[in-house]
C-alpha cells in the first residue's frame, strides 16, 4: 500500500515560502511524476514526503495515517538520489544490505534479497565492487537496489536519471517504467525532463515556483493544457505561442498550436514566412519559420524528406480542431 | 632514450641538494659512531679530534646498549608516541565531530579550538609544569588543597561529619617525579596536538556528502550507526595522515622532557642523545643511528597499516 497525500501543505526557508499552500493525492500504485523547471520545489516537495524536512504547516499522510511528524525512516518510503548517495568505504552487497542490517533482519533473509535485487537490476557480477568501481548507470542500479530490498511502500526518486549520458538515461527510463509494471508499488519520480514525465508517468503534477499547475495524465496535458505555462512546458519541440490579431480573430488573447499540428508547404497556405533553420532529424524536420506575425519563430514538423532551405518561402496551415486558445489571465478557454 | 635526459638533467640538481642534504650529516654520523670522538679527556687528548686512527668499530654500539638508560629511552620513546596519537585522535574525532554542528559562538570556538597549536612547545611545557600540573602552586596544587579544606571542614559539620571523617586526605600529584614525568608530557602535548587533529577532521567532516547522511537515515541508521559506518570510514584517510605527521614529530620530543624533568625518570632516544652528546659524540652518534634504525622501523609499520587507507 502507497497511498499519499498531502494537505495544505506548506514549507518556507526562512522568510521565503518555497511551497505555497498545496494539495495533492497519490493513488496507491500509481507512477507520478513532479516535473517543472529548475528551483521550482520539486525536491523540496519530495523531501517533505520523505520527512528529510520538516512541513512549516499542513499534514502529509501515507496510507490515511498522519506522518507528518514521524522520523523518515518510519514512513516506509525509499528514495533513490540523484548523486546515488552509495556508500562509498561498503561493497555492493554492504550497500544493498545497509538498510536491512539496520532494521536487523536475518543474514539469511537479507542474503535472499539481496540475491533478487542483484539479479533483476543485473547486479549479480558486482556485488563485491565497491561503487567507485561502477560506471554511473550501475551505480543507480545499485541505489535502486537498496530501495527495493527494503520493500516500501512508495520509491521516490529525485531526478535518478540526470548524471547519465543521453544512451543510458533512454536505458534506464525503461528500467525503471518496467520496475513499475512489475512491481506496482506507488511512485514518485521528480524529473525537469518533460520527456521523462511524459513517458514514464501515469500522472504528471507540473509545478512553477512551488504552485501546481497542473495534474493530469500525460496525454490530458498534451491535448488539455490547462494554462499557457503547461502548454509551454508539455511537448517537444514547444507549442507555439501566437499573440495579437491572429488570436483575436478567435476570440482569444493568445492561442497555441504544436508545430505537428501546422502544415508547411511551398506553394500555398493560411500564413506565409521564410525558413531559418531546418534541422533535419532523419524522421521529422523541424522547420524555424521567421516573419510570422505574432510569434517569431515558429516551429513547424514536416516530412523527414522535406527540402526547405534557408531563405526560402514557406506557407503554414494550422490544423484549427488542435488549436488551443487562452485569455488574457493564461487560462485556457474550452 | 634521448627523451628521458633532458628531464632527468633538469632533475639532477634537485636530487643531488637532496642526497647530499641527507647523505652529509647520516655519513658523518655513522663515521663518528664509529671511533673514539670526546669533546674533553685529558687524559687522551688524541680522542679529541675526529680520526681514523681512534677506530672503535662496535665499540660505541656495545657501550650504548650496556649504558642503563638505553632500553628504558627505546620503551619511552614508544609509550609518549602511542599514548599522544591515541589520545589526540580520540579527542580530536569527538572534539570535531562535535564543533561540526552548527551553533550559536561557533567560528569564536573554533579559533579557540585551534589556538594551542601555534602555543611554543617550550612554553607550553613550562606553562603546564608551573601553572597547572605544580603540586602547591600550579591549578592541580589549588584544586586539590580546596577539596581537601572542604572535606575538612564538613568533618567537624554535626549529623553528616562521620560520613566525611571516612574519605581520604587527597594528595596532589608530583608530575616532576620520576614515575609520572613521562605522563606530564603526554598531557602537554596531546593538549597541543588534539587542535591539529580537530583541525585536519574538521575539513574533512565538511566534505562528507550530505545525501549520504539522508539515504543513511532513509535507511534506518542511528546517530551512532551514521558515525560508525559513514563518518568513521570518511575520516579513515585523514586519520592516516595525522597518525602518520604525528608520528614523526613526537619521536624527536625534546623541549618539554628537558622542561619538565631534565630527564629524570623520562627519556627518550633524542633526549639520550642529548645527553651523551655532552661529552661524547661517539656514543651520541651511535644512538643516533639506533634512533633512525627505531624511526624506520615506526615508518614502516604504521606503512604498512596507514598505507592501506591511503591507497583506497
Ligand atoms: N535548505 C534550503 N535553504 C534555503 N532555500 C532552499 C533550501 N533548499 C531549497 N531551497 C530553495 O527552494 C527552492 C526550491 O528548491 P528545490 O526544491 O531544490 O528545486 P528543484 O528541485 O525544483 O530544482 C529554490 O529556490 C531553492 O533555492
Ligand atoms: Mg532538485
Amino acid at each position: 500500500m502507497g497511498r499519499i497525500v498531502l494537505e495544505q501543505v506548506t514549507k518556507s526557508f526562512g522568510e521565503t515560502q518555497v511551497i505555497p499552500p498545496l494539495d495533492l493525492t497519490i493513488e496507491d500504485g500509481e507512477f507520478a511524476v513532479f516535473v517543472g523547471p529548475s528551483g521550482c520545489g520539486k525536491s523540496t516537495l519530495l523531501r517533505l514526503i520523505a520527512g528529510l524536512e520538516d512541513t512549516t504547516s499542513g499534514k502529509v499522510l501515507i496510507d490515511d495515517e498522519d506522518m507528518t511528524s514521524v522520523s523518515p525512516s518510519k514512513r516506509g518510503l525509499a528514495m533513490v538520489f540523484q548523486s546515488y548517495a552509495l556508500y562509498p568505504h561498503m561493497t555492493v552487497r554492504k550497500n544493498i544490505a545497509f538498510p536491512m542490517r539496520m532494521a536487523g533482519m536475518s543474514e539469511e533473509e537479507q542474503n535472499k534479497r539481496i540475491e533478487a535485487a542483484a539479479a533483476s537490476l543485473n547486479l549479480t557480477d558486482y556485488l563485491d565492487r565497491k561503487p567507485g568501481q561502477l560506471s554511473g548507470g550501475q551505480r543507480q542500479r545499485v541505489a535502486i537496489g537498496r530501495a527495493i530490498v527494503r520493500d516500501p511502500s512508495a520509491f521516490l526518486f529525485d531526478e535518478p536519471l540526470s548524471n547519465l549520458d543521453a544512451a543510458l538515461r533512454v536505458g534506464m527510463r525503461l528500467e525503471i517504467t518496467e520496475m513499475h509494471e512489475r512491481m506496482q508499488t506507488t511512485m514518485i519520480y521528480v524529473t525537469h525532463d518533460q520527456v521523462e514525465a511524459m513517458t514514464m508517468a501515469n500522472k504528471i503534477v507540473v509545478l512553477q515556483a512551488g504552485v501546481i499547475e497542473q495534474v493530469g495524465s500525460p496525454l490530458e496535458l498534451y491535448h488539455k493544457p490547462r494554462n499557457k505555462f503547461v502548454a509551454g512546458f508539455i511537448g517537444s519541440p514547444k507549442m507555439n505561442l501566437i499573440e495579437g490579431a491572429e488570436a483575436n480573430k478567435h476570440g482569444a488573447e493568445t492561442i497555441g498550436i504544436r508545430p505537428e499540428h501546422v502544415t508547411a508547404s511551398k506553394t500555398s497556405g493560411l500564413w506565409q514566412g521564410t525558413v531559418g533553420v531546418a534541422e533535419h532529424l532523419g524522421s521529422d524536420t523541424f522547420v524555424h519559420v521567421h516573419g510570422i506575425e505574432g510569434c517569431d519563430p515558429m516551429t513547424v514538423r514536416a516530412a523527414g524528406d522535406a527540402t526547405f532551405k534557408h531563405g526560402e518561402e514557406i506557407f503554414l496551415t494550422p490544423d484549427e480542431t488542435q488549436l488551443h486558445k487562452f485569455d488574457t489571465a493564461g487560462l485556457r478557454i474550452e | 632514450m634521448s627523451n628521458r635526459t633532458l628531464p632527468r638533467l633538469l632533475q639532477s640538481p634537485a636530487v643531488v641538494l637532496l642526497l647530499i642534504w641527507m647523505l652529509v650529516p647520516l655519513s658523518m654520523t655513522l663515521y663518528f659512531s664509529f671511533i673514539r670522538y670526546v669533546l674533553n679527556n685529558l687524559r687522551k687528548p688524541e680522542w679529541m679530534t675526529p680520526a681514523l686512527s681512534n677506530w672503535r668499530g662496535f665499540g660505541n654500539y656495545e657501550f650504548v646498549l650496556k649504558s642503563k638508560d638505553f632500553i628504558f629511552a627505546i620503551q619511552n620513546s614508544l609509550l609518549i608516541v602511542c599514548s599522544i596519537l591515541f589520545l589526540t585522535v580520540i579527542l580530536g574525532v569527538l572534539i570535531a565531530v562535535l564543533i561540526n554542528k552548527s551553533f550559536p559562538g561557533q567560528g569564536i570556538v573554533r579559533v579557540l579550538l585551534i589556538s594551542p597549536f601555534f602555543v611554543m612547545p617550550a612554553v607550553n611545557a613550562v606553562l603546564w609544569i608551573n601553572m597547572i600540573l605544580d603540586p602547591v602552586l600550579g591549578l592541580q596544587g589549588i584544586a586539590v588543597g580546596s577539596i581537601n579544606d572542604l572535606v575538612d571542614g564538613l568533618r567537624a559539620a554535626p549529623g553528616v561529619g562521620w560520613f566525611f571523617s571516612l574519605w581520604p586526605e587527597l594528595t596532589p600529584i608530583s608530575f616532576r617525579a620520576t614515575q609520572t614525568s613521562a605522563y606530564a608530557v603526554i598531557i602537554m602535548v596531546t593538549w597541543q596536538w588534539t587542535p591539529f587533529a580537530i583541525l585536519i577532521f574538521m575539513t574533512s567532516l565538511q566534505s562528507e556528502d550530505q545525501q549520504q547522511k539522508e539515504a543513511a537515515i532513509l535507511d534506518g541508521a542511528s546517530t551512532w550507526s551514521q558515525f560508525r559506518f559513514l563518518t568513521l570510514p570518511h575520516l579513515g584517510r585523514p586519520i592516516a595522515i595525522v597518525v602518520m605527521i604525528q608520528a614523526i614529530f613526537h619521536l624527536s620530543l625534546y623541549a618539554e622532557i628537558e622542561i619538565v624533568s631534565r630527564g629524570n625518570g623520562n627519556k627518550n632516544l633524542p633526549y639520550l642523545i642529548g645527553e651523551f652528546a655532552n661529552n661524547n659524540i661517539g656514543a651520541a652518534s651511535a644512538t643516533g643511528i639506533f634512533a633512525v634504525i627505531l624511526a624506520n622501523i615506526v615508518a614502516i609499520f604504521l606503512l604498512r597499516i596507514v598505507g592501506k587507507t591511503l591507497m583506497e
